[in-house]
């Protein structure tokens, strides 16, 4: 039996896609002027607020990957899913990171008790949760229906979580975005801001796509592990060769 | 059940199980009254094709219907509680008494008092009923569930080396299960090496070959 | 529907007390986590006054999820033919299961905090409100314990179900912290923890129901 062609796609435009607006985003977060009061140190929110929200774009993924899958049965959704924990993951990781490493010249401290810090971390180790999960099942079906099971009940309590550890104490900064009684935030920043949201969502795609591939390949692999039609069963199990005692 | 209608019908099936195939495009009726006799060397598949028969196990490919219902299909869970199994290791939860342990499925499935001390008489553990399962010898677990089965009245039982660990006052019961099944028009499958104590109770003999009936 | 829950948790209940797991290691091992913190933290007494009930709460989470791990809830392949093969449908014995942990763990929540009154001489005046806080967080954690456990099932689940279990857990640890922490203040702001609670306790409820399926059939 001749193992299967796996042919992975190979998207060469989007990396370069991704590349190209990840520099955009970047040179234009260095042409803003520096913050008034806090400095170059303010630039990190480029990254920090367009990375978690992409993020929470991600974890939404796991839940459509997880619904679809256990609808369809099609294990594409659950590459989906698995794709999109990954790099969500990642990406909470790097806005908590980058989030301390803005804290410390700005509040003194690495960490505070604040509602969204707190949810945030929780948020980063359910997923992480999530990821351990799928590592400790092996069978692809089972894996994937029990790994749907607990993106559907992170979702649901997430928003309770949210909202329970808002109403529980609240220092973070406001929304200083998507308010339109005053703008507090001018042209240019706008622009920088959306240029990275822009970009670190084109760059979770290209992740994902990538992250997707990889998957397919497994299932390949998982599949081949399980198939070898050659074999027979019993055909292996052959009488005992019993020498006579000297 | 009292038609004598199709029991089981697998039209090729195959299941493979890392890197081996176990079954391959394997076809097999069964119908109502019948008791099968499975035969097959060691890893022959006969227990894996137990196990399709059971619901337990989703073949890699092919059709399985028991009791006229698709297993793999939306209305499989209508076959709840009517595959009755024996299976290697005794399904028993070790703390409890050989009578809770009846007592649980009697519960489930709603049976009634008599019934249970009924199956438990004939079997022959009455006495020993109170005894917990850990303090129970591998046969009178055995016994328990026949035990069970009887209480249960299953439309398809499906054995799996029945004879094995039964003394031979209690080799009975396998026959009596057996046909107490078929009797209502159900059908019973026994797996067995022991050609010569199975071929006294079945009608009709498969052997498991290749991956395959004969 | 009900008999079928009834006999779930009525079988989860007598083994349990047969095998002893949560009696004489999980609720000692709680209790003696109480005596440990202080042993870390420093023997004050107001201080512990303070924030006992605080790790109360820690130890009833961390180390009460560990009665949802005990070696009778684990369901074994043997465990699953038979669930399979007896036809019990999957949301009764999601529920049978969850009612047996969760009147576990108010067994536990209770023993360990007769013990957290007396180490740490905590102020138990607004008592009456625990009669709600104690099964709000019961049935939260034991719903949270048995979802974990049956998609962690046979997988290290002893390891995997208290890390699944945290995150999530956090409405619940808020819930009920902060319901008698305001019980002790005044009284005011209790009802909305505990709002708060029972919203986790149905939203789980929901979720174990609808997914029972997926999550134990063999097929």
């Amino acid at each position: 039996m001749t193992p299967t062609e796996v042919s992975v796609r190979r998207r060469p435009w989007l990396d370069g896609i991704a590349a190209a607006a990840l520099a955009g985003a970047l040179a234009l977060a260095f042409l803003t002027p520096p913050e008034a009061t806090q400095g170059n140190v303010a630039r990190l929110f480029y990254i920090h607020v367009p990375t978690i929200l992409v993020a929470y774009l991600c974890f939404a993924a796991v839940l459509v990957g997880g619904v679809a899958y256990l609808l369809t049965k099609r294990p594409s959704w659950d590459h989906l899913a698995v794709a999109s924990a990954e790099v969500g993951v990642v990406y909470t990781g790097l806005t908590i990171a980058i989030g301390m490493v803005w804290a410390k010249p700005t509040w003194g401290v690495y960490w505070t008790w604040s509602a969204r810090l707190t949810l945030t971390a929780v948020l980063f180790f359910t997923y992480l949760g999530y990821l351990a999960l799928r590592r400790a099942i092996e069978d692809p079906r089972a894996r994937a229906r029990r790994a749907a099971v607990y993106g559907i009940l992170s979702i649901a309590l997430i928003p309770v979580v949210h909202f329970s550890v808002l109403w529980w104490r609240d220092v973070h900064q406001a929304p200083t975005l998507l308010r339109p009684d005053e703008m507090q935030i001018d042209g240019i920043l706008l622009a920088a801001f959306f240029a990275g949201l822009v970009a670190y969502a084109i760059v979770a795609v290209a992740l994902i796509a990538r992250r997707f591939d990889l998957a397919v390949v497994e299932e390949a692999v998982e599949r081949e592990l399980r198939s070898g039609a050659g074999a027979i069963a019993g055909d292996a199990v052959t009488t005992p060769q019993l020498e006579p005692r000297p | 059940m009292t038609d004598q209608g199709a029991i089981a019908t697998l039209s090729g099936v195959a299941v493979r199980m890392g890197g081996t195939a176990i079954l391959r495009d394997l076809d097999f009726a069964l119908d109502g009254g019948e008791v099968v006799g499975l035969f097959g060397g060691n890893g022959a598949g006969k227990t894996t094709l137990l196990r399709v028969l059971a619901t337990l196990l989703r073949p890699s490919a092919g059709h399985v219907d028991v009791l006229g219902i698709d297993v793999t299909g939306d209305d499989r869970n209508l076959l709840r509680g009517r595959i009755g199994l024996i299976g290697h290791t005794p399904a028993l939860y070790p703390e409890l008494t050989l009578r809770e342990n009846l007592q649980f499925a009697a519960d489930v499935r709603g049976v009634s008092p008599s019934a249970m001390h009924d199956a438990l008489g004939a079997v022959g553990l009455g006495a020993v009923a109170d005894r917990r399962a850990s303090a129970c010898s591998y046969g009178m677990q055995r016994r328990t569930e026949f035990a069970r089965e009887l209480m249960l009245e299953p439309d398809l039982i499906l054995l799996d080396e029945p004879h094995s660990a039964l003394d031979s006052s209690a080799a009975d019961l396998v026959g009596h299960l057996a046909d107490g099944v078929a009797a209502r028009g159900g059908a019973a499958v026994l797996v067995s090496h022991d050609r010569e104590r199975v071929e006294k109770v079945v009608g009709r003999t498969v052997e498991l070959i290749g991956g395959k009936l004969r | 529907m009900w008999p079928q829950i009834r006999a779930v948790a009525g079988r989860d209940l007598l083994r349990e007390r047969r095998r002893g797991e949560v009696t004489w290691v999980t609720l000692p091992f709680g209790a003696i986590a109480l005596l440990l913190i202080p042993l870390a933290i420093g023997t004050d007494a107001p201080t512990l006054r303070r924030i006992g009930a605080g790790l109360y709460w820690i130890v009833v989470l961390l180390f009460g999820v560990l009665v949802t791990v005990r070696r009778t809830a684990a369901e074994g392949p043997a465990d699953r033919d038979l669930a399979h093969r007896l036809g019990i449908d999957p949301a009764a014995s999601f529920s049978g299961r969850a009612l047996a942990n969760t009147s576990m763990l108010l067994v536990f929540q209770l023993v360990v905090g007769v013990v957290a009154v007396a180490l740490y001489d905590l102020e138990i005046s607004h008592w009456p409100w625990l009669i709600v806080v104690l099964p709000a967080a019961a049935a939260g954690l034991g719903m949270l314990g048995t979802l974990a456990g049956s998609i962690a099932a046979g997988q290290g689940g002893a390891n995997l179900v208290p890390f699944l279990v945290a995150p999530l857990a956090v409405p619940l640890l808020l819930g009920a912290t902060q319901a008698l922490d305001a019980g002790l203040r005044s009284g005011g702001g209790i009802l909305s923890w505990v709002l708060l609670m029972v919203l986790v306790d149905v939203l789980l409820a929901i979720v174990g129901v609808l997914t029972a399926r997926p999550l134990q059939e063999t097929l």
